[in-house]
């Protein structure tokens, strides 16, 4: 490869060259022409002595003119490329090709693919077979296919959401190469070192031996997310990139489990950082709700973290040994304790059940934190379940009270109790109530001050054991502990040395007491520290052993887009994994509200590049430009140099005088044509298009208004139009078949030169990739839309899209044009009515919905079956692949399968009748309501 | 500044009747021509124009008593029956002079450089005509030479026009060889006469070998007089399609110069040998020049 990224696909033609010399002699001799004259006194002038003739040549400048204008367009006959795409080694053997298709190649997959695919064919064209593998998938053995077939194979080969695992292709490598040894490979890697990249590199150099490996590899390869925390402040997350590159901004999305957006906050990478610490600051509310994190636009599953339910608003069971008092809140021992924990959590009371009962409830709803206040004794199968549902990671807040003092000894308690309570400050008592003295530096309510008000009339004591220390938590004045707690299991158990209402102390009416309540609530879903990430603090059903593994419920894609989980996908251990596997792609695993989140990276992830310098390879970008042919500017520079020509001998054989005598608009007018002809030539595309019609072609205006027609927007994708025409054959035939209306047959339109305001629909197929109209044709689509048209725009990717994901190409579509509000065609639209009655807009595909302008909202009192607005929505969009539906080959037979039965095939013809009537009627089902009323009116 | 030079379009350069209008506004602007009678003779071709005395004609001229010798036959006898006397009607004597136009339409009249406004052969083509409408107007008789035989008629432009409508394609540069014209006719040429000098001479030798009277118009375009090109040049003869290219055309412009005089000396010393005019006239100029120059040529008295 030459420096230049410019390369020539005839370059033999570059021997034309050659001649320049030959041309120059030739150029030389031959003067300009002269100016010819009539002359009828010629033979007077024939008489005259002939003078001294000097021969005349040719200009220098002129000279160079020409013979600049020879080499340009020998240059362009050497079809000259730029950014030609580089090939694999054109070698003779078979060529393997191995394509990263982890999380890190999705954001630039189809440049991946494409790169593969031009490989592939290129091998292809050279004879060659092929054997392609895909690293994230399963190893298995790898046969050699011809191109076509590995083509085939390719396009069905998508992007893993978790990392490849490349050491077990080795294998299977190894013995292909050894049954052909002359095998060549390209390994198209995602550029990170994950996956042990390095040791595949090194295993692939080995198998080849003397076989030529070439690496395809960009620069910047996916960026990252991990380790997302719930910290008490915020929510923090941690963005990870590959190379120590300069500064860069990005942005993450926090959204929720139904794909609300949150809050999109900035980060920053700094200079040379490879990982970047973003904060979600949002009320606790808010936060517990989020779900998701991802950075925006990134694409890729790596990029997107997943929360579960360690995070979010806790619900909480809250039992008491007192009977409920509802008449008198006050007085009721758990009234201040749910005031308290409202703000953050959900409570829930057990009402008209015993304590054990509600416990046990409680234990079989799997509730993180259980409060019980003032209970004394549990019946035995309660208190098992209980003990064994904090073991697992329940949190357990108890309050004293009568009952709890004269209750037996139990295990529940972090601390021994002494029997019966103690009064301070009370008539017979010397000891005045004590205050709260301090937070013990290691408990939970080290952080907060500590409240002067608090006083304790009452307690219970604990006894003096050796390890109370440890479980204290709050002391009052005179050292005796307020609030213990301990660690049981996973889970722990807290109580409070008072009453959760006001006749032991005033802690509950204390500001202190939600901030105390919020800290040990808090400790529910954390995990012991030596224990990082595991468990999730899932609380699971009391019989911990069985419940060993969750069911995926949905998983991520490649590109980070929720899908439903693939057939491959296992369950997951209950306490999760720290990272994504094959087995168990990213998601979330197990019920909606108590199931674990997977994530690509696990929390103590970095990425790296992978080192490939020691290896002698060969290492290309991917994503190389669009190749560009010079051609025909080379062309068009040709056709300028030879106008220019043209002017100069023009001007040098007296032209001037046209110019200024009476000719000059004739000159003009030359001067016109010739700089049209160049912007013919300078826009080669378009050279090829027939000429543009006048504004109103009288055919295709007769053609398209003796009857009603459907018309369809010709994309240029052959196979798309000629889906749109079949489809709106067929729909034309059900029409003619089901009502009243017999459109003619469909025309294809295009916006930028035909006349739309024939038509009352136009069914425009959205093509990816397809160019953005030019705002002339834009300003007509605008127009027809303003006039009473609709449009029907259908991006036919119902299957494929990404929920919540617009489709790039219609977004660019209307871009330029003056949309309405949309919203999905409500139950009451008249569209549901039109002529059939319809639920929901199935096409090829189901589910997808149809957006139409959106209605003026519903009036109080107005109760009608059938809404519409004034005139017809100008713009249905969907994703169902309406066309693909209808459309019905020569012999009346289907042309596509349906994603669904043969039903969906009748709806979606259904949905067409109802679009062309709504279209053609506009509200007057939605007036039909009214028919009743002028009846009556009438008279009768 | 280069001056463009071309050969109008074919059928531009055809006769139309544009010309016959141009004619007719020409002619309205001078008196009637009548062509001096060079010598009063009954012989001469009867003409139309009386002669304000008695003779051959056919207008009324008066009564006279008959006296001895009048031939019985011119008795008038219904003015004889009277009175006594027998009268002779007399007619007022008319004398007629024929004047044959030769146009000149070969290719190279159809030139006309930027700096005329017409064509040569526009121009000829309306001089001539004009011409035959004064003559006619004074009563001469009109004939185009090889064309047409002479008329009278008040309609001559018409006739003369239509004929030249409907003439075949003449393209040679002189008048034809057929017969030379009477001896008291009279000849106008109308013509660039590019033509070899000892060829015009012989055709005018020829056309006055009875000795008719003649006059010539040489017909030039300015372009044709002042040479005003320059730079490299490929001149073209539109008649015999021969060509030259000058490297430098503003080089030959003097030696162009000096032979076209000499070459308009040599056709005035023809015209001068046989007692013709000879008159050029540029394009650039208005028609009625030649046309008041020939008005007073013909006009001249040469009883």
């Amino acid at each position: 490869m030459s420096a230049l990224p410019l390369a020539f696909l005839s370059p033999w033609m570059l021997l034309g060259l050659l001649a320049l010399p030959a041309l120059w002699l030739l150029l030389r001799l031959v003067p300009p022409r002269p100016r010819r004259v009539d002359f009828p006194p010629l033979r007077l002038l024939l008489d005259v002595v002939a003078k001294r003739e000097t021969p005349v040549s040719t200009p220098w400048w002129l000279l160079l003119l020409r013979l600049a204008l020879a080499a340009f367009i020998i240059f362009a006959l050497a079809k000259p490329v730029w950014n030609l795409q580089p090939t694999a080694a054109a070698g003779s053997g078979p060529l393997l090709v191995v394509i990263d298709n982890g999380w890190a190649s999705a954001p630039d997959w189809d440049a991946r693919v494409q790169a593969a695919d031009a490989a592939i064919e290129a091998a292809g064209d050279g004879g060659r077979a092929v054997a392609l593998v895909a690293s994230a998938d399963a190893p298995r053995d790898i046969g050699l296919v011809t191109a076509g077939q590995a083509r085939e194979r390719l396009r069905v080969i998508t992007p893993e959401p978790f990392d490849p695992d490349r050491k077990p292709l080795l294998p299977p490598i190894d013995k292909l190469i050894k049954t052909v040894p002359s095998t060549e490979a390209l390994w198209i890697t995602d550029g990170l070192a994950r996956g042990d990249a390095h040791a595949f590199a090194e295993g692939l150099k080995t198998a080849l031996g003397d076989g030529r490996l070439t690496v395809r590899a960009d620069a910047r390869s996916a960026r990252g997310l991990a380790a997302a925390e719930n910290q008490p402040g915020a929510l923090t997350v941690k963005a990870l990139r590959a190379e120590a590159a300069g500064s860069e901004p990005f942005r993450i999305r926090a959204s929720d489990l139904r794909g609300r957006t949150l809050a999109d906050v900035d980060g920053r990478f700094e200079p040379g950082a490879r990982d970047a610490v973003a904060t979600v600051d949002l009320p606790v509310e808010l936060r517990n709700d989020v779900a998701r994190l991802e950075i925006v636009g990134a694409k890729t599953a790596g990029a997107v973290q997943l929360l579960d339910q360690r995070s979010k608003r806790r619900s909480i069971g809250l039992v008491t040994g007192a009977s409920t008092d509802v008449a008198q809140p006050l007085l009721s021992p758990t009234y201040y304790v749910s005031q308290a924990l409202k703000p953050f959590a959900d409570v829930r009371e057990a009402r008209g059940q015993g304590a054990s009962q509600a416990v046990e409830a409680f234990v079989a709803e799997k509730l993180p934190v259980i409060v019980l206040a003032d209970v004394g004794a549990l019946t035995q199968e309660a208190h098992e379940a209980l003990s064994q549902w904090v073991k697992n990671g329940g949190v357990l807040i108890r309050f004293a009270g009568p009952r709890l003092a004269g209750a037996p000894e139990d295990d529940l308690s972090p601390v021994r109790l002494r029997q019966g309570g103690r009064i301070l400050g009370g008539a017979l008592a010397w000891e005045t109530p004590q205050p709260l003295a301090s937070f013990s530096p290691n408990g939970p309510f080290a952080p907060l001050t500590v409240p002067k008000d608090v006083t304790v009339n009452r307690q219970v004591l604990a006894e003096p054991d050796v390890d109370l220390p440890d479980r204290v938590w709050a002391t009052l004045g005179d050292g005796t502990p307020l609030v213990t707690g301990v660690r049981q299991g996973k889970g722990l158990t807290a109580l409070f040395h008072v009453t959760s209402d006001t006749r032991w102390s005033n802690l509950p009416l204390s500001g202190a007491f939600v901030e105390m309540l919020r800290r040990v609530v808090d400790l529910a879903g954390s995990n012991p520290p030596s224990k990082p990430q595991e468990g999730a603090a899932a609380p699971q059903a009391a019989a911990g052993a069985r419940a060993a593994v969750l069911a995926p419920t949905r998983t991520l894609d490649g590109y980070g887009a929720f899908r439903s989980p693939p057939a491959t996908a296992r369950p997951a251990p209950a306490e999760g994994r720290p990272a994504a596997t094959q087995d168990n792609p990213p998601g979330f695993y197990g019920p909606v509200d108590a199931g674990v989140a997977l994530n690509v990276l696990a929390p103590d992830a970095a990425l790296a590049r992978a080192d490939l310098s020691g290896l002698d390879v060969n290492v290309s970008p991917i994503v190389v430009a669009e190749p560009t042919p010079i051609a025909p500017w080379l062309f068009t520079i040709a056709a300028v140099a030879a106008i220019a020509d043209s002017l100069i001998v023009f001007l040098l054989g007296g032209g001037a005088a046209l110019l200024s005598g009476r000719r000059a608009g004739t000159a003009a007018l030359m001067i016109a044509a010739a700089g049209l002809a160049l912007a013919a030539s300078a826009a080669p595309g378009l050279a090829q298009q027939p000429p543009v019609k006048p504004a109103i072609d009288e055919r295709f205006a007769l053609e398209a208004t003796l009857s009603t027609r459907l018309a369809y927007v010709q994309t240029g994708d052959f196979e798309v139009d000629r889906l749109s025409k079949a489809g709106l054959e067929g729909l034309t035939q059900t029409l003619a078949q089901r009502t009243a209306l017999e459109p003619g047959s469909p025309m294809a339109v295009d916006p930028a030169k035909d006349e739309l305001s024939f038509f009352p629909l136009i069914y425009w197929p959205v093509v990816n990739g397809a160019p953005t109209p030019s705002p002339e044709a834009l300003a007509r689509i605008d127009a027809y839309m303003k006039q009473g048209g609709a449009i029907l725009f259908d991006t036919r990717d119902a299957l494929t899209a990404a929920p919540g994901v617009e489709n790039e190409a219609l977004k660019r579509l209307l871009a330029g044009l003056d949309v309405p509000a949309l919203e999905k065609v409500p139950d009451d639209h008249v569209l549901t009515k039109a002529f059939y009655l319809l639920n929901d807009f199935p096409g090829r595909y189901s589910g997808s919905p149809l957006w139409v302008e959106a209605l003026p909202p519903v009036e109080d009192g107005e109760e009608r079956p059938a809404r519409a607005g004034d005139g017809v929505s100008p713009i249905l969009i969907t994703g169902a692949d309406l066309a693909g539906a209808w459309a019905i080959g020569a012999n009346g037979d289907p042309l596509l399968p349906t994603s669904g039965d043969e039903r969906q095939r009748e709806m979606a013809y259904r949905v067409g009748v109802n679009i062309v009537m709504y279209t053609l009627t506009g509200n007057y089902k939605a007036d039909q309501v009214h028919v009743p009323a002028l009846l009556e009116r009438l008279g009768q | 500044m280069a001056v463009r030079a071309e050969l109008v379009e074919r059928e531009a350069a055809r006769v139309t009747v544009r010309h016959e209008d141009a004619a007719l506004d020409l002619a309205a602007s001078l008196p009637r021509l009548l062509v001096a009678a060079r010598r009063a003779s009954s012989t001469v071709a009867h003409g139309l124009h009386g002669r304000r005395r008695s003779g051959v004609g056919e207008n009324f001229w008066q009564f006279r008593r008959f006296s001895q010798g009048d031939p019985v036959g011119r008795i008038d006898w219904r003015r004889s029956a009277r009175d006594d006397h027998v009268y002779i009607r007399e007619q007022e004597w008319e004398a007629a002079h024929t004047v044959w136009i030769w146009i000149d339409r070969s290719r190279s009249m159809a030139f006309r450089s930027s700096l005329a406004s017409v064509p040569k052969i526009e121009r000829a083509v309306v001089l001539g005509l004009a011409l035959a409408d004064l003559l006619v107007r004074g009563g001469e008789r009109v004939g185009l030479l090889g064309v047409t035989r002479p008329t009278a008629s008040r309609l001559a432009i018409e006739r003369l026009g239509q004929a030249l409508v409907f003439a075949s394609e003449d393209t040679s540069e002189l008048p034809p060889a057929e017969a030379p014209i009477a001896r008291l006719a009279e000849a106008v040429l109308i013509g660039d006469l590019l033509a070899p000098e000892d060829e015009i001479a012989a055709s005018v030798a020829r056309l006055a070998a009875r000795g008719g009277r003649g006059h010539m118009v040489m017909i030039a375009d300015p372009a044709e007089e002042t040479f005003p090109f320059s730079g490299r040049t490929e001149f073209v003869d539109p008649d015999s399609s021969r060509r030259l290219v000058a490297g430098r055309a503003e080089d030959w412009r003097a030696g162009y110069a000096e032979r076209l005089a000499r070459h308009r000396a040599a056709l005035g010393e023809i015209a001068r040998r046989h007692g013709w005019s000879f008159t050029i006239h540029r394009t650039d100029r208005p028609a009625s020049e030649p046309l008041l120059a020939l008005h007073a040529r013909l006009a001249e008295a040469a009883f």
